[in-house]
């Protein structure tokens, strides 16, 4: 930062005279021009600093000054933004003749919301809204009430959805989003000041549309108002596509307000806001013909799109912020198009919804299930901070339930347990941060996502062993204790659970390569049998815990006198445990099926120069590996297990029609859950079309050496269906 | 020190390197646009492969990555890679005329002494004739000899060309990085492992460390 405010005065002083930061107590300006001669007269052509503090980093910031491709300063049309508004570049009013001034502020509005949009997506503040000039002097135009009330909505907007998200931050690569060095956020107004001022126009605009609207008899009514500029025919269209633009505006900086209050008492209200925005939108959009139409060959053209009427909008300059704020490059960024930006808005506002519409179900499976669900729709960044910050809150559930009662409701534990002073186990302690840790790591994109769920892993089995470590000292190896009973209960499931769920992070963790295209045809083969080998177990802990659950369930009905609901418990769980067990027997299925067309030349294994398969496995695992995932297995007991496949083994073992029978039946436990009978579904069809894929290759492979078999992710996003052809 | 750092374009870590290439948009529209491009009628006996030579080959690299890369780079950047590792960096000559051209480096990284490939060029007339492939072979083979464990480098998601190239070198995709390049694209992270000798046995190197390393490897089961 130092060296970027000396190089910013040097040349306000130099050049305009104009900008002059006055020499502190401590610090005096100085012309450093012979010194550097100096230090170009030392070094000679070829010659290279070495130093322990010029490393890469340091090379790769050194600036070439006046070239245009690094020196941000060049580029720059204007010194200063003193100088651009001297030089007309954001007048107030943009027009004296009203017409033309309401089109013009309508191009800001656009443009306004489309460079919105392309900070949502991820690119720096100061170099999408902020390039507005009028939004940087805030004062400037409190004499154009119109620009001013919107200028102001947008400001306490930014700085809403700013705090959401640098409050909801993993510390996820979109890292530019939050930079907002210097910037007037907010307008140092009260917020409410601002809905204020917006109200108040779209009141006035709202009265001179009736006004226009009304018939010439009741116009003499209306005489006193005055119109909202001067062409009679253009006056109800302007209006109306004033009003849309200011309505979502509001309806949109209420969303914000509704969703940021505690405990998701705002949602339902929220839900009210998020129709609004999506009606008005609708509006802007169609009132785009209208603005088009009116302002024809009346301006220059916009290259970008980014306004409804196809002009270019006044009062922004990119570069003029490129100074400003570092670190950005001296290049340009390309701003969405109006269009574009408006079908962001429309599917963040449809993501919003999705979380508006959660019901907070009190259960650590059913957050964790939404929120994977929610991500398969790729949300952006804001819609994803909002839901982590629904889900996590004063580091309880929903901001509600206290992590210990998540844990401990996850693990099947009766609700007695959730005062417990296990609690103040210190292991236990940290198993609830990383249960908040997890959730928060699921709302992030799913690069950063899998990354962060790998290294986690670590985290996950350390803890379980600590806990387990614990357990032990306490009460020994022997069987249980009769003093204790309940914290030996709470203990042992605990620990049951936390086992489960990591591997259900492996899993999540796996299955994410894929949506990644992380993984390359030739990993297939060990990526679904370690799959395979994941699902196993997370289906054996599962199984475990829900029979252990319902020995607990068992004995309180007995008590209650009720084994009626027991029976359908007793299905339901089972259930669960089928449902991996489907998924299992297709993974397998496909790692086997690689494994024959390797072992049968139907696939050609590569061969790089420098490695072996092995390598690859160790890449592809290791952070499994790392944390014992499962234990005993490695390349070794991968090779072993596939070694020995080939098409006449495999055709005895029906893998898939296995998994298409079992998808079949547990079907029906299934009924109410939408989302697993999909996966149902899907996991029916790949297994299916595998079979008959299988059968085709088992019949004419071995002897038709033109057989291509190719794979698809056509109905299902991550087990692969085999596309055979003969070439 | 005579040069001030500017503003650092990202984190020290990102290198921004294996960047965008100026024709962009990966290899399935350089493939389209390379149909415009007259091809060079060679055999590639006639390519000359030299390692870096002194600073009357940088304006050669530097001239062949910015034209490709879309990246500015100071030549400072430049320099820093071929003046510590003059020996990864080579370049390929047909007639006298410099085709293509490898950079790179190599370092301790946490705890691991590891490769990086930094900027990979061969010029459209010139493409698809394996001359990149004996570049970074040979880039990579100075590596493993230097005692490298593994090779790392960035390419865009959308870089088709290089990214099956470095399929075929035994590269994996070790992650995915968001957003990676300003324009919005993702990267991934490519990465090559070595070998390493105790999990060979059948390779005599170095048969006496094997107890010392194979410990603090997942387990692995006789
Ligand atoms: C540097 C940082 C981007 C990645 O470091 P990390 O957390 O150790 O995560 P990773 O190991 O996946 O990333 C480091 C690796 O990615 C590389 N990398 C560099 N920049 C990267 C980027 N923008 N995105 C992803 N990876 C990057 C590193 O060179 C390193 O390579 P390696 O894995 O091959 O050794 C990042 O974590 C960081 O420092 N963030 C600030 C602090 C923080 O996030 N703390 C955790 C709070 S949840
Ligand atoms: C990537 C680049 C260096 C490749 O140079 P090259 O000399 O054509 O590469 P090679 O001839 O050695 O290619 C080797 C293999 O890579 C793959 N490959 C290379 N270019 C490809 C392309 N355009 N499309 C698909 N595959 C391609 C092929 O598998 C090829 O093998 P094959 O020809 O036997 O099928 C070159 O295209 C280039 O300079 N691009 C611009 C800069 C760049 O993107 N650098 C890499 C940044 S990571």
């Amino acid at each position: 930062m130092a060296e970027m405010r000396t190089d910013e005065a040097a040349f306000g002083v130099a050049i305009s005279g104009r900008t002059s930061i006055p020499s502190g107590e401590n610090s005096v300006w100085a012309d450093v021009s012979p010194l550097l001669e100096a230090a170009c007269e030392d070094l000679q052509e070829g010659e290279l600093i070495h130093g322990d503090n010029f490393n890469l980093f340091a090379a790769m910031s050194a600036l070439e000054i006046m070239d245009p491709k690094m020196d941000s300063g060049i580029v720059c049309t204007y010194y200063s933004l003193e100088e651009a508004i001297e030089n007309g570049a954001a007048p107030v009013p943009i027009s004296v003749d009203k017409t033309t001034d309401i089109r013009c502020t309508i191009d800001i509005m656009d443009h306004l919301l489309a460079c919105e949009a392309t900070w949502h997506k991820g690119h720096s503040l100061a170099q999408t809204v902020y390039s507005c000039l009028y939004l940087l002097r805030p004062e400037r135009t409190l004499s154009h009430a119109l620009l001013h009330a919107y200028c102001k909505v947008i400001h306490v907007t930014c700085k809403a959805v700013l705090s959401v998200v640098s409050d909801a931050r993993t510390h996820e690569e979109e890292d530019l989003f939050t930079m907002a060095y210097g910037l007037p956020l907010g307008g140092g107004d009260r917020d409410e000041r601002c809905l204020s001022m917006l109200n108040a126009v779209e009141e006035t605009i709202s009265r001179q549309l009736r006004a226009c609207k009304a018939s010439s008899s009741k116009r003499r009514l209306l005489e006193d108002i005055e119109p909202l500029q001067s062409n009679p025919d253009l006056e109800e269209g302007y209006c109306r596509a004033l009003l849309c633009r200011l309505r979502f505006r509001k309806h949109f900086y209420h969303l914000l307000m509704s969703m940021k209050r505690p405990q998701g008492r705002g949602l339902e209200l929220a839900r009210k806001h998020i129709a609004s925005c999506i009606l008005e939108l609708d509006g802007c959009l169609k009132s785009s013909e209208f603005l088009r139409a009116s302002a024809h060959g009346m301006c220059e053209k916009n290259i970008q799109d980014t306004t409804a009427s196809g002009c270019q909008a006044i009062g922004f300059d990119a570069s003029l912020n490129c100074r400003l704020s570092a670190p950005t490059p001296p290049r340009s960024i390309k701003i969405l198009s109006w269009v574009k930006a408006i079908e962001y808005f429309l599917k963040l506002l449809r993501d919003l919804d999705i979380v508006c519409s959660y019901s907070l179900v009190p259960s650590l499976e059913a957050a964790l299930h939404f929120v994977i669900k929610f991500q398969k729709s790729q949300p952006d960044l804001v819609a994803r901070s909002h839901l982590q910050l629904l889900l996590v809150q004063d580091g309880k559930l929903y901001g509600q339930i206290p992590i210990f009662a998540v844990i401990t409701g996850a693990a099947g534990l009766p609700e007695v347990t959730n005062d417990h002073d296990i609690q103040k186990n210190e292991f236990v302690v940290q198993l609830g941060q990383l249960v908040i840790n997890l959730l928060k790591i699921l709302c992030t994109n799913a690069a950063w996502q899998r990354r962060k769920l790998g290294k986690m892993l670590q985290d996950w089995r350390v803890t379980y062993v600590q806990l387990e470590l614990a357990f032990k000292n306490e009460f020994g190896e022997g069987s249980k204790p009769s003093n204790n009973e309940l914290r030996f209960k709470i203990f042992q499931q605990i620990l049951m659970w936390v086992e489960e769920q990591t591997y259900w992070i492996a899993s999540r963790f796996l299955i994410l390569g894929f949506e990644l295209e992380l993984y390359s045809v030739h990993d297939y083969y060990m990526v679904y049998w370690y799959i395979y080998a994941i699902l196993i177990k997370l289906a054996e802990k599962t199984h475990l815990r829900i029979v252990m659950n319902n020995s607990t369930a068992k004995k309180k009905a007995k008590k209650k006198r009720d084994s009626f609901k027991d029976a359908g418990r007793d299905y339901q769980i089972s259930a669960a445990v089928l449902f991996l067990q489907s998924q299992i027997y297709l993974a397998e299925g496909l790692s086997m099926m690689f494994a024959a067309l390797r072992n049968e030349h139907i696939i050609l294994a590569p061969q790089g120069p420098f490695n072996t398969e092995h390598e690859i496995f160790i890449q592809q695992f290791e952070l499994l590996q790392k944390a014992c995932l499962p234990d005993h297995v490695s390349y070794m007991s991968f090779k072993e297990s596939t070694k020995l496949v080939n098409f006449s083994t495999l055709a005895m073992c029906d893998y898939f029609k296995e998994a298409q029978r079992i998808a079949k039946d547990v079907k029906s436990s299934f009924a109410n859950d939408p989302d697993k009978m999909a996966e149902l579904r899907r996991v029916e069809q790949v297994a299916e079309h595998n079979n008959i894929a299988l059968n085709v290759i088992c019949r004419v492979g071995a002897i038709d050496p033109s057989l291509k078999v190719t794979f698809e992710f056509s109905h299902h996003p991550f087990f692969a269906t085999a596309i055979v052809k003969r070439s | 020190m005579a040069m001030e750092p500017g503003f650092p374009k990202q984190e020290p870590s990102d290198f921004i390197f294996n960047h965008p290439s100026e024709d962009g948009e990966g290899a399935m529209e350089t493939n389209t646009k390379e149909g415009e491009v007259a091809k060079v009628e060679f055999e590639a006996s006639e390519i000359e492969y030299v390692s870096y030579g002194g600073e009357h080959h940088l304006p050669l690299v530097m001239n062949l990555v910015d034209q490709e890369l879309s990246e500015p780079y100071s030549i400072f950047t430049y320099r820093y890679f071929v003046y510590l590792w003059p020996q990864l960096s080579f370049l390929a000559f047909h007639k006298g005329k410099c085709v293509g051209t490898v950079v790179c480096k190599m370092g301790e990284h946490r705890n691991t002494f590891r490769g990086y490939i930094a900027m990979l060029v061969v010029i459209k007339p010139y493409r698809g004739k394996g001359i990149a492939t004996e570049l970074v072979t040979r880039s990579i083979k100075v590596m493993m000899e230097s005692g490298c464990e593994e090779v790392t480098l960035e390419a865009e998601v959308t870089n088709k060309g290089a990214l099956a190239l470095y399929g075929r070198l035994g590269f994996i995709r070790a992650k995915r990085l968001y957003h990676y390049y300003l324009n919005g694209v993702d990267a991934f992270r490519l990465k090559l492992l070595f070998p390493r000798p105790e999990l060979h046995p059948s390779l005599p190197v170095m048969a006496d460390v094997d107890d010392n390393h194979s410990s603090h490897h997942g387990p692995s089961e006789e």
